[in-house]
């Protein structure tokens, strides 16, 4: 019975043993010290990872051994900090002290040890996280912010500069994903500013000593910031109401004044003022009526038509001292002033074919100066044709030959030339002043002379109007040369004829030259140079028929007045003596009507008989003059009386 | 070199004086100063343990010696936080001071060698000696003048010889092995004195009780 009992045990231990060879239980497996951490630099606590149990309860041990001894002490407490850790209080707790940790797991089967581990306490420092973290919005001016506020964890003992902590703070708006995240330093209180209206944010705090690591994140702290307007909006919608309004004003200004900018910008084109231009044809389109339209009827002068028409005004140019002269001479100065001016490519100045200051002055004169005017013109004529180098006698002896008289000499001949054709001449060379009124003399002389049956209340001759307004009127030649409007009949062959050779349109300026008038001056008389005689004089006569004399013929007994060229003094000055005794071309002439250029008889006239160019500066006397020179004009040296004047027809 | 450089910091610390009585600096500012010195020189310590851990040898840390056997380690200083709050103001400055003094001679055998180690970063790590020595340097010269506001029994400065040979071993292994220790040892005492610095610091700044 007792050998039963005491086989018993045995029989269990070997089915124990039996069992146990069975389910392979082994010793336990290493475990592994995971850390070691101190949240205040006063206590700490390790962690291990156990091993592989092998399949039996397994133990763990924790020893330590302190660098300077070699005792081997175990965990103080193994339950404080959880499972599998060992918690060494403040006691236990030395620091810059070398901790030489191992963990042992025992199971039945035996022990295993782990790597031992060296712990210094200061350098596993991580605190726990920030407490009490409080945001408040704040409100400035320039808007809310947050104020986040905290405490450092209660164990850490900053107070004393045992641990030092430093702070990082996180932000983010709700429902975003990434954090904004900043280092608050030592302090304890952070501002966070550019919120969101109506925003709401999520804030967490930690904090780290300054050897250690960081804790961790401290719980979420939501705060709400209220709605607000920012200020930089409304300064901006200020800024846009305003430029609105301003741009508003402006559309409305330029819509009132839309036609004054329109005609700034855009500038109206000028149209084309072409006499006799229609510009409905030109839209139209046909050409041809367009162009037969600015034919005028009339022009170029073809056949003689009134004398009028064919007068080319002149201008009269006006010169205080001259005023007398110009009396005198004036209308007559006009015609033959226009005839030669007929060149359109003469450069001229937009003087008056008559209008040296001159003749014009003589013109001015209260007529006495007349005969010294004829002569003057006389001797310019002769002048001109001396300076004539070019001259085509061809196209001027048929004309001649219209005009002039048969009683014409030969050497008149000669010199009608001249006296037509000034001003191509002249175009060559810089005309100046001096040159066109030598043409002009050289013209009035040839046509001068003829009495106007007109009153003689026209002037005419104004120089300076010529002058002023010749600049527009380059293609007539001499300026404005107003003919006189009183002399129909001023239209001689010969001015006709040099009309079509030089291609003058006067017509236009007749009626302008009537009005002009200059102060002071007397009316003008026309004088007709009736003939020249044998002894070169210059018979001049009035003219007074208001009857175009277009045949050309000299007329004979029509005027009363006329001038008698004195003579040419040695200053080349044309001068001019009444005749008072009434022959039948001479006759004083008080007034002197030199209507149309085509007339070119000069009664008194004398010259030397110098055909050539050459100015001799002869003076010519008058024949048969018995009236003492009335005046003599010095004219002033500008040439417009030709010192030569051979023959003037 | 030695003694011009003495006199150099005589006339420097000369120079300090007058300024620092003229001016009046107060002293929670020059603790505050030294501490962000002794701030800055533990963590250049610690990168350099870190670097040189990285290229060590496992064998290495089998020999390595016990930090007990740091050069330093006879200097007694407070084990824990009671222990360290209890220390006079003088006393802890005179700590910090004997530590670093201490270490003056070692850093010097640490650089002439940390060209020569046999480390794949030995350039950086001589780069990062040089400025230890440097912040070590003003540090002293900080610390210095803070000693003379304290007292006299801060101006107590102990006698931490550095025992060791002037090379840190013949082979590669020993000397990375000594080399380490070295900056292990350092990187200690340069904690003690951060920690010691940063406390005086707090007691100072009674007016700005935010710091600490």
């Amino acid at each position: 019975m007792r050998r039963a009992v005491g086989s018993v045990p045995l029989l269990l231990m070997l089915f124990f043993i039996g069992h146990a060879k069975e389910t392979r239980y082994s010793p336990p497996g290493k475990p592994k010290l995971t850390s070691c951490r101190s949240p205040e630099k006063e206590t700490f606590t390790c962690w291990w990872e156990p091993g592989s149990d092998g399949g039996l309860p397994t133990t763990y041990a924790l020893y330590y051994r302190k660098e300077n001894s070699d005792a081997v002490y175990e965990c103080p407490d193994y339950h404080t900090a959880g499972e599998n850790s060992c918690f060494f209080n403040k006691n236990d707790t030395s620091i810059w002290v070398n901790y030489n940790i191992t963990v042992v797991a025992t199971n039945a089967l035996g022990s295993n040890f782990s790597d031992p581990v060296d712990v210094d306490v200061v350098y596993i420092v991580q605190p726990h996280t920030p407490e009490n973290v409080t945001v408040t919005v704040m409100e400035d001016k320039d808007g809310p912010f947050l104020r986040v506020s905290w405490e450092p964890p209660r164990k850490a003992d900053t107070r004393s500069g045992w641990i030092t902590l430093i702070y990082e703070l996180r932000v983010k708006l709700e429902g975003e994903e990434e954090w904004e995240e900043h280092r608050a330093g030592q302090q304890k209180m952070f501002n966070i500013f550019s919120l969101r209206s109506g925003g709401m944010y999520l804030v967490q705090v930690r904090c780290k000593p300054d050897h250690g690591f960081w804790s961790e994140w401290s719980s979420t702290t939501y705060i709400k910031v209220p709605d607000y307007f920012p200020r930089e909006t409304s300064v901006w919608i200020l800024i846009a109401v305003f430029s609105a309004f301003i741009f508003f004003i402006l559309t409305w200004i330029l819509n009132l004044k839309s036609n004054s900018v329109k005609h700034c910008l855009l500038p109206p084109v000028p149209g084309p003022k072409i006499k006799g231009f229609d510009k409905q044809l030109l839209k139209n389109g046909r050409s041809e009526e367009v162009f037969s339209a600015l034919v005028v009827p009339g022009f170029p002068p073809t056949t003689s038509s009134d004398c009028e028409d064919l007068l080319v005004e002149y201008l009269e140019v006006y010169t205080p001292e001259e005023q007398e002269l110009i009396l005198e001479e004036g209308k007559d100065l006009q015609e033959g002033c226009l005839k030669s001016k007929g060149s359109p490519s003469d450069s001229d100045s937009g003087r008056g074919s008559c209008d040296s200051h001159t003749l014009l002055m003589e013109k001015c004169g209260e007529g006495e100066g007349k005969e010294e005017k004829h002569q003057e013109r006389a001797q310019k004529g002769k002048r001109q044709q001396k300076h004539q180098t070019g001259w085509e006698e061809g196209d001027v002896s048929h004309t001649r030959e219209d005009v002039l008289s048969p009683d014409m000499s030969e050497g008149r001949v000669k010199t009608w030339p001249s006296v037509f054709s000034p001003l191509p001449q002249y175009s060559s060379r810089p005309l100046d002043h001096q040159g066109s009124l030598e043409t002009a003399r050289q013209l009035c002389l040839s046509d001068s002379l003829f009495p106007p049956p007109s009153t003689s209340s026209h002037l005419s001759y104004n120089a300076k109007e010529g002058l002023a307004l010749g600049s527009g009127q380059q293609e007539f030649y001499l300026g404005k040369k107003q003919t006189h409007p009183s002399n129909p009949q001023s239209q001689p062959r010969w001015h006709l004829q040099a009309h079509s050779d030089f291609n003058i349109s006067s017509m236009d300026r007749k009626q302008a030259a009537s009005g002009l008038q200059l102060p002071g001056f007397r009316s003008t008389e026309y004088v007709e140079v009736q003939r020249v005689n044998q002894e070169d004089m210059v018979i001049l006569q009035p003219l007074f028929s208001s009857s175009c004399q277009r045949d050309g013929h000299l007329q004979i007994g029509q005027g009363e007045d006329y001038s008698k060229v004195k003579g040419v003094d040695s200053g080349n000055m044309l001068l001019l003596q009444r005749e008072v005794e009434v022959k039948r071309e001479e006759e004083d002439g008080d007034r002197y009507s030199c209507d149309i250029q085509d007339r070119v008889t000069e009664s008194c006239y004398t010259t030397s008989t110098a055909a050539s160019s050459q100015v001799t500066g002869k003076p010519t006397s008058c024949a048969g003059t018995a009236m003492p020179v009335q005046e003599e004009m010095v004219l002033a040296a500008n040439g417009y009386v030709d010192q030569n004047i051979t023959s003037v027809h | 070199m030695a003694h011009r450089g003495s006199q150099a910091t005589t006339l420097y610390l000369t120079a300090l004086y007058m300024l620092v009585s003229c001016t009046a600096v107060p002293v929670n500012d020059l603790l505050d100063r030294a501490s962000q010195r002794s701030d800055k020189l533990h963590s250049l310590s610690t990168s350099l343990t870190h670097e040189l851990d990285s290229h060590f040898p496992p064998i290495g840390r089998m020999i390595m010696p016990r930090p007990s056997m740091c050069h330093t380690s006879s200097l007694q200083t407070p084990t824990d936080k009671e222990q360290a709050l209890r220390v006079s103001e003088s006393d802890l400055l005179s700590l910090a001071r004997s530590l670093l003094q201490a270490w003056v001679d070692p850093l010097l055998l640490l650089s002439s060698s940390a060209n020569s180690l046999p480390h794949p970063a030995h350039n950086s790590i001589y780069r990062k000696i040089q400025e230890l020595q440097e912040y070590s340097k003003s540090l002293g010269d900080g610390l210095d003048i803070l000693s003379g506001k304290m007292g006299p029994s801060s101006q107590y400065i102990s006698l931490l010889p550095f025992r060791g040979s002037n090379d840190i071993g013949q082979d590669k292994t020993s000397r990375l092995v000594n080399f380490q220790f070295l900056l292990s040892c350092f990187r200690r005492d340069s904690h003690k004195i951060d920690s010691f610095l940063k406390v005086l610091r707090c007691r100072a700044a009674k007016m700005r009780p935010e710091m600490c």
